[in-house]
């Protein structure tokens, strides 16, 4: 009986595919979590839509798409252009600099509420001197490999 | 104070710049000390490991302590570890004793900082002796006892424990490390992935983007408003500052040291709990309990002595164990990996003179806090109103530079940034807790080396169980924890279903 018992737990492990047991492991766990979630908060949440006490839509608070979507999209378009200038100059980090200074100006110009001439006037020093700091100290100084 | 001449200048330089830019994190409302440690990581890549910790140390006390200042003065905490005390700080503002509140906050920091490096230095070489015995299967029981402390402290019980799970989902793709005994093989993605996630994320990328980017998309969100300075903000000192105050809460300052460094030795739970918890305590201890929140120095000093005792207090199990005890300190992990340095059991006694440069830059790290904020508070004032359109762009620029940095420039890092940039933001949204998933994320590896190992050695899965004492009495502990966590959640429920009929 006890052997039968201490036989249920036990496992041989394959080397070549233990790479997977562990993995297998966590995403039934994952699930399960997941399914359990679904039953004890998504059921109810789902019955309080149908009544109409809820709406699935997220949005209603204060959400601003301009400046929201904007962020990301200057981002993507920073790290694509990072990329694509500092291949011309490989290892001097020119790509940074040169890609930091129109994105730090845009974004800025993207952030200010109520912009005059003083506020343009210090966000367009700043997106000039600031990425020439960084440049400076990291990639001149400590040598640290910028794109 | 012998140990303050282990530090050698350039460490102490470095010290005193991490502190003045971690207190104007700290200041900064919506910028933490996390942040402040993520954003200057890619700094240390040219220092030695002892520098570089210098620098991450003097960020983490500056940035928990700058917190108090827009606490007390505007009634935004800085940092979340200093929520409770705006409870009394900002009526101690509104009635003109602004500077006073602020110089008390500071004293409590300072006192809770150094009562904390006390128990970090003796405390942590203890639990490492202790923890070197443990094999594989004790250490894999350590971190499913991190985890499930985690889940059971988090909001809600059944989301805490996925976050983490999904954070150990995280940092196993990739490839089953060779070099800890796996065979080499990719897992959990598609073909076309490979190139890019051979090695999996990089955990430096993934806590900068959780850290960095998702204040700044909520930000964004929000439409980038500018926090508005009252202009009653007025610093003159109508009631004079005197360690007269202290008189009578030397008990309430150690309560919240110890509370603090408590909290901060449990994993996963951060500074804005310990901050409240030692405010309710002190309120529970209270001679006059209702005058708390109007505005008396006894609010401030618990919830800063205690923010500031979770500092060392986080850094045990990190420096033990190998287990952050809270965000901040999963960010150090970054620094440690950096280097080349694993942090574990064997850690302190194989790296005896940086142990020593830790505690030593902790120590300098809170009297450097002291002494910039307690004389410069002032000045140190004036950063609140650094605007955001100036703050954010740098940010993200950091961000990208710690993120390509990390591996000697690989852009998919930086892409893996903003990945999980916004991964971490609608995360938030769906209630994901973030902390339980860095730390998971940064166990997973480690779990799965410990676990797979165990099994391969023991063949049977009872071995979890029978293996030591200590094996047993660690599931004792995970299972009061669970339980814990349940028992709490039904009784909260049932409170929630009464005061609903009351309704």
């Amino acid at each position: 009986m006890l052997k039968a018992f201490s036989s249920l737990f036990r496992v041989s492990v394959d080397f070549s595919r233990s790479h997977l047991l562990f993995p297998k492991i966590v995403t039934v766990v994952l699930l399960l979590l997941l399914l359990a979630i679904f039953l004890v908060y998504g059921i109810p949440y789902l019955r309080d839509v149908r009544r109409g006490k809820r709406t699935l839509s997220v949005s209603g608070r204060r959400f601003d798409r301009l400046r929201f979507f904007g962020t990301i999209v200057l981002t993507i378009v920073y790290f694509l252009s990072m990329d694509y200038v500092g291949n011309f100059f490989p290892n001097m980090g020119f790509g940074f600099l040169f890609m930091s200074m129109p994105f730090i100006f845009l974004l800025s110009l993207l952030c200010v509420h109520g912009l005059d001439r003083r506020k343009f006037l210090a966000l367009s020093l700043n997106a000039l001197i600031a990425p020439t700091v960084a440049w400076f100290v990291l990639a001149r100084l400590f040598n640290i490999s910028l794109p | 104070v012998d140990l303050l001449t282990l530090l050698s200048p350039m460490s102490a330089l470095l010290v005193a710049v991490g502190v003045l830019i971690g207190i104007v994190f700290g200041a900064i409302p919506g910028m933490t000390a996390t942040m402040a440690v993520a954003v200057c990581l890619p700094l240390t890549y040219a220092l030695d490991l002892s520098q570089g910790l210098a620098l991450l140390l003097g960020l983490y006390v500056g940035g928990i302590s700058g917190g108090l200042v827009p606490a007390i003065l505007l009634n935004i905490p800085g940092t979340p570890s200093s929520i409770a005390t705006t409870f009394d700080g900002h009526p101690m503002t509104l009635k003109g004793e602004g500077e006073k509140a602020l110089k008390v906050g500071i004293v409590s920091s300072l006192f809770g900082g150094l009562f904390s490096v006390a128990i970090l230095a003796f405390f942590a070489p203890l639990l490492a002796d202790f923890a070197i015995k443990f094999s594989y299967i004790e250490k894999f029981l350590i971190i499913l006892l991190a985890m499930t402390v985690i889940a059971s402290l988090s909001k809600n019980l059944l989301i805490g424990i996925f976050s983490g799970t999904l954070g150990i989902w995280l940092s196993l793709i990739g490839t089953y490390d060779i070099s800890v005994g796996g065979n080499g093989k990719t897992r959990l993605m598609f073909d076309f992935m490979v190139p890019y996630l051979e090695n999996g994320f990089s955990l430096l990328p993934v806590l900068i983007g959780l850290f960095g980017l998702v204040m700044i998309l909520e930000e964004a969100e929000k439409g980038y408003r500018e926090q508005t300075l009252g202009a009653d903000v007025n610093l003159s000192a109508r009631a004079r500052f005197s360690l007269g105050i202290f008189k009578g809460q030397i008990v309430n300052l150690f309560r919240s040291a110890s509370i603090g460094t408590f909290v901060g030795m449990l994993p996963g739970i951060g500074g804005s709990a310990a901050s409240v918890l030692s405010y309710t305590q002190a309120k529970n201890f209270s001679r006059e309990p209702a005058r708390m929140g109007t505005g008396v120095a006894e609010g401030v000093i618990a919830s800063e002595a205690s923010n500031n005792g979770l500092t060392g207090g986080a850094l045990i199990p990190l420096l033990s164990l190998g287990i952050p005890g809270d965000s901040t300190t999963a960010v150090l992990i970054g620094a440690f990996t950096l280097q080349g340095i694993q942090v574990g059991p064997l850690f302190i006694g194989e790296h005896l003179p940086v142990w020593h440069q830790i505690v030593a830059a902790l120590l300098a790290a809170n009297l450097i806090m002291f002494v910039v904020m307690f004389f410069a508070i002032k000045h140190v004032a004036k950063v609140i109103t650094v605007p955001k359109y100036i703050l954010y762009p740098i940010i993200i620029m950091m961000c990208v530079v710690g993120g390509y940095a990390i591996n000697y420039g690989v852009m998919f890092d930086v892409w893996t940034l903003l990945l999980f940039g916004v991964f971490g933001w609608g995360a938030q949204k769906v209630g994901i807790e973030i902390v339980p998933l860095i730390i998971g994320f940064i166990l997973g590896k480690s779990a799965e080396v410990y676990f797979v190992k165990s099994l391969e050695s023991f063949g049977t899965l009872t071995i979890f169980f029978t293996k030591s004492p200590i094996a047993v009495f660690l599931w004792v502990l995970i299972f009061l924890s669970l339980g814990f966590s349940v028992y709490t959640t039904i009784k909260d429920s049932r409170q929630n279903k009464r005061s609903g009929k009351d309704a």
